[in-house]
């Protein structure tokens, strides 16, 4: 069920219905019975992967609560020495079970999305080598949001190994944060301490609470199915058929697949966010204005925040502050220069981040390769600072002046699209020749001659697409300097509000690329 | 406090620690500074700073930074 579709909006309204009819007590029942409803409707059989995994991180919970609580009372009347001893042993096994959960809950995930990845590779592998012979691969379809729930799901019981809380002795709050139907199928990927109770606790209706959700949900519709969805049928045309174009053609094809995919992804998490808002819930925001970033460091941080925020909690700091690590750093530390000292172990930790956050979006080498790419543009960006610094105060530049912040947004906006060129290509192979006929053949003139005009979109999609972009772009603007839009429209006088109302509601169904003359186009997000 | 601000002054030089209020908000200090400091304040004050502690409340500013190395201490 697409958050674009009619069906996802007539569920909607008789989840709110149900939701606002019940007494508050029992309103989370609603909430966790519509997401799994949500959830059976759109993948049936696979509905057993979401309440496994439910199951074990509830059963870990408690176990890792029963050590603690066995702990407490095992070290009352010992002396410190054996306190310490004690709970140097606790630690040992609470951390095997968070590790047996860890690793139980990234099964489903690894042998479903990655099994046929490795099979196939090592296959090639071995053929290459002269060893013959086929690697068996599976047929299994991937269970809707489970490289979402998963990450949902670690995060919980790591956050119970580390004391942040106590696990819930209730698994149906545990199954209501996993599989909440607003965020299962492209997240934002949300944090127990943040959404559990939000979600069991039952939300009064609040007129103001739910016209704004239902204005972010248009919001995003408008990005979506304006914007996006325009922008993509350019963007196929020419990746779907990448040898016959080159120049201008794939630098706007690049161009508009980074609005498309923005457009797309934070319009769908208006929609979620929208969607859960109606039922008081707070979702975790995943954008804020990356394309304003200074460098790649920052887009990433304004980019897929939740994503971003799992791979710093859960693997970057456990990496960095682990014990061999910390040894690791010491020597380092004691053998090389304070340069060095400081740059290597982050950029070993690091690895695993972006190694992991390229896999993460898909079982191929071009997924990995992309979260590769921007580990060597920040390592390569640690190393050379101190050149650069140096090169600046040379020429007197002024690295807190309005033109150098300019050029790196500038700068960072290229890295970025480059990224996406990568990310949009099917393979590494198209990716190296669409890269390439970018400066094969500089043909300006189709961006004046009407050649665009030939590529399944017309003047009026393009004007859409520019009208729609300076919106976007307005939004950000205002967003940027504080300013909250829906908080803006609501104290306006009642008829400016309801023009704004309409406006936005009739550019939806008026604009839309639906229909018979438009591909459906479904959500990049939801495939991973 | 000075030994805890010469510290932070050796692992990120340039910045105003002792008047910048919002370290986090403000992008000066990223995941790979705050590993650094952390490293520095474990072995400086002999304390185990854990990757729950990192949270931008502890970190937003020296005087929060101040009060979770006490916190640790007394622990």
């Amino acid at each position: 069920m697409s958050y674009t579709s009619s069906e996802y909006f007539v569920f909607l309204l008789l989840a709110v219905v149900c939701y606002y009819i019940i007494p508050k007590k029992g309103r989370w029942v609603v909430l966790l019975l519509a997401s799994y409803a949500f959830y059976f409707y759109s993948s049936r059989k696979y509905i057993i992967f979401i309440i496994g995994s439910v199951i074990t991180i509830y059963l870990i919970g408690l176990w890792l609560n029963r050590i603690d609580v066995d702990f407490k009372e095992a070290k009352k009347g010992l002396d410190k020495e054996a306190k310490k001893a004690l709970k140097a042993k606790v630690s040992r096994k609470k951390r095997l079970v968070v590790w047996l959960g860890i690793v139980i809950n990234f099964i489903p995930l690894v042998f479903l999305k990655y099994f046929n990845f490795f099979s196939y590779e090592l296959t090639r592998v071995g053929n290459y080598m002269g060893i013959g012979g086929k690697l068996p691969i599976h047929h299994f379809l991937l269970p809707l949001g489970i490289s979402f729930y998963t990450l949902a799901a670690v995060s919980y019981i790591s956050d119970v190994y580390r004391g942040k809380y106590a696990a819930t002795r209730n698994p149906f709050k545990l199954a209501l944060f996993l599989g909440f139907f607003p965020h299962i199928v492209e997240g934002p990927i949300g944090r127990f301490d943040l959404l559990g109770e939000q979600l069991y606790e039952g939300h009064s209706f609040d007129y103001a609470r739910v016209t704004q959700g239902i204005q972010l949900m248009f919001w995003g519709l408008f990005k979506k199915l304006v914007v996006a969805d325009r922008a993509a049928i350019f963007v196929d045309t020419v990746f779907n058929d990448y040898t016959n174009y080159s120049g201008m053609y794939v630098v706007v094809a690049m161009l508009l697949y980074t609005l498309q995919l923005y457009a797309e992804f934070s319009g769908c998490m208006d929609i979620v966010m929208g969607s859960a808002e109606i039922f008081g819930v707070k979702l975790d925001k995943n954008f804020e204005r990356p394309f304003i970033s200074k460098t790649v460091s920052e887009f990433w941080r304004r980019w897929h925040m939740t994503l971003g925020g799992w791979f710093r909690d859960y693997v970057f700091y456990p990496i960095s502050l682990s014990k061999s690590f910390t040894k690791f750093s010491k020597k380092v530390k004691a053998k090389c220069s304070p340069f060095v000292a400081r740059i290597l172990p982050a950029a070993m930790a690091m690895f695993v981040v972006w190694f992991g956050t390229g896999i993460w979006h898909g079982a191929s080498l071009k997924y990995i390769m992309y979260g590769l790419y921007y580990y060597i543009i920040m390592v390569a960006g640690m190393l050379t600072e101190p050149l650069w610094c140096r090169i600046f105060d040379k020429l007197k530049v002024d690295r807190k002046g309005k033109v150098y912040r300019a050029l790196q947004v500038v700068r960072t906006f290229i890295f970025v699209n480059i990224g996406m060129l990568l990310f949009r290509t099917d393979n590494m192979g198209s990716f190296f020749h669409m890269f390439r006929s970018m400066f094969s053949n500089l043909n300006l003139s189709v961006l004046t001659d009407g050649s665009l005009l030939n590529m399944g979109i017309d003047k009026m999609d393009i004007t859409v697409i520019i009208i729609g972009l300076i919106f976007i772009i307005i939004a950000g603007v205002l967003g940027e300097r504080g300013c909250n839009i829906r908080e803006a429209v609501a104290g306006k006088n009642i008829v400016v509000r309801w023009i704004l109302y309409y406006a936005l509601v009739l550019a939806v169904l008026i604009l839309g690329a639906y229909g018979f003359n438009y591909p459906d186009i479904g959500f990049i997000y939801a495939q991973f | 406090m000075e030994e805890l601000l010469e510290l932070l002054e050796g692992v990120k030089p340039g910045v105003d620690f002792k008047n910048e209020k919002d370290l986090i908000g403000t992008g000066i200090l990223d995941s790979i500074s705050i590993v650094e400091i952390v490293g520095e304040l474990n072995d400086e004050f002999d304390i185990e700073i854990s990757p729950i502690d990192i949270v931008p409340e502890n970190f937003k500013n020296v005087d929060a930074i101040y009060a979770l190395v006490q916190r640790l201490q007394e622990d």
